[in-house]
């Protein structure tokens, strides 16, 4: 028979157990050490049934119908029954499961359901917080990218430049709305068709989930002397219908590029006046606040992107 | 002289696409693939021929360079005193 102290000492034991896990040690051991006298009774009258042997908790499976596979392995996992030395340290629990294999089974069934609700709380305390931990991990790295981003400070300044409709628009006509911004030319042989077909595949990707704000994207022309108006007209038709083909003076493309630190090199020219523009490849992501987000080379894929510009949209904080 | 279109654009790439795949086929014997190289070079701006020629030929050293390896240049020779 175990009276009601003995077993409030094996929860306490149990507890001390759950705080040497979490690292608690002070826990541990001031729980652990807290009842010598209560154990060593109880070893004392039930010495017939304590003889060493491995203890499987599962053995209590059919007694009270739980299976729960944390039992089998790591903290109730097979301890060999010490001497009443070991009494202090982990083999305690199945001590008392042997000593219960007597007639107290309601007692014995009693223990495992408590046993085995302190378990699975712990073990989804446990989960609970590794997930909180990692999404933290997961923000904080986002935050700290967006300040890193934030100190290069692209796109601070402002552009003034003709659509491909002719009407004039600035910067701040964009604010309010996610831009995907690419610097290129009408006369690109394959690098910009490929970059704008992402882009386009990008936003119409996006467009399809309705929870998600429209994204802009803008076309601004590295070669003014050839790309006017007229010509962004042509090009940006054979793209997502909401791409808008910006281009302007010399000067004027010069401060966007500028702005973005965009480098734009025009090569030689060929018998028919043909030259190509050697420039950096990127697209740019703009937030409604007008600041510079992110940016993707050639390696990074429509999904990929659109996944990237998902994440930043979810994450975005209103200045 | 404006901008190829997305056709013009298009038709140009699939001549330069055969063209390779001629000369890929015939290890690089242009004679052999001169009827393509006459389409290509209908096919597309001047510049764009010898963007994409100069492309073919760096692609073949990159490839040339990943397969066969290469002798790192040696650096700066010990001065002698």
């Amino acid at each position: 028979m175990f009276s009601v102290g003995s077993m409030l000492c094996l929860e306490r034991r149990m507890l001390g157990l759950v705080g040497f896990i979490g690292g608690d040690l002070h826990a541990t051991f001031g729980r652990l050490l807290r009842c010598p006298v209560r154990s060593s009774a109880v070893q004392k009258t039930s010495g017939s049934t304590h003889h060493p042997q491995r203890v499987w908790l599962s053995s209590q499976v059919p007694l009270c119908g739980h299976h729960t596979p944390k039992h089998r392995t790591g903290l109730y996992g097979p301890f060999t029954l010490g001497s009443s030395r070991g009494l202090l340290s982990l083999p305690l629990f199945t001590q008392r499961v042997t000593l219960s294999q007597g007639p107290n089974t309601s007692t014995a069934k009693i223990r495992l359901r408590t046993r085995l609700v302190v378990t699975l709380l712990f073990g989804g305390g446990l989960l609970g917080t590794w997930w909180y931990v990692r999404n933290e991990k997961r923000q904080n790295h986002r935050m700290q990218r967006i300040e890193q981003l934030k100190k290069v400070a692209l796109g601070q300044g402002d552009f003034s430049l003709l659509d491909h409709r002719g009407h004039r628009r600035t910067k701040r006509d964009f604010l309010g709305s996610w831009v995907l911004l690419y610097f290129g030319f009408t006369h690109c042989p394959d690098i910009c068709p490929e970059e704008l077909d992402k882009v386009s595949a990008v936003v119409s990707s996006l467009d399809k989930d309705r929870s998600l704000p429209a994204v802009q994207p803008l076309f601004v022309t590295v070669d003014p002397e050839r790309d006017n108006v007229a010509a962004l007209e042509r090009y940006v038709k054979d793209f997502h219908p909401r791409l808008i083909g910006l281009t302007g003076t010399p000067e004027e493309v010069k401060v966007a590029g500028k702005d973005y630190r965009v480098y734009a090199s025009p090569g030689p020219k060929d018998e028919d006046g043909d030259y190509i523009v050697d420039h950096t490849i990127l697209i740019y992501l703009v937030n409604p606040d007008g600041l510079f987000l992110d940016y993707y080379n050639r390696m990074k894929d429509d999904v990929q992107i659109a996944e990237s510009v998902r994440n930043h949209m979810k994450s975005y904080v209103k200045l | 002289m404006s901008a190829p279109n997305s056709n013009q654009r298009k038709a140009c790439w699939g001549a330069r696409d055969e063209l390779w795949k001629c000369l890929d086929d015939n290890q690089d014997n242009a004679s052999s693939c001169e009827k393509f190289q006459k389409e290509f070079e209908a096919s597309c701006p001047a510049q764009w021929v010898k963007h994409f020629t100069k492309r073919r030929d760096f692609l073949k050293y990159k490839d040339k360079m990943q397969t066969e390896g290469f002798e790192p240049a040696d650096g700066p020779k010990e001065s002698r005193s």
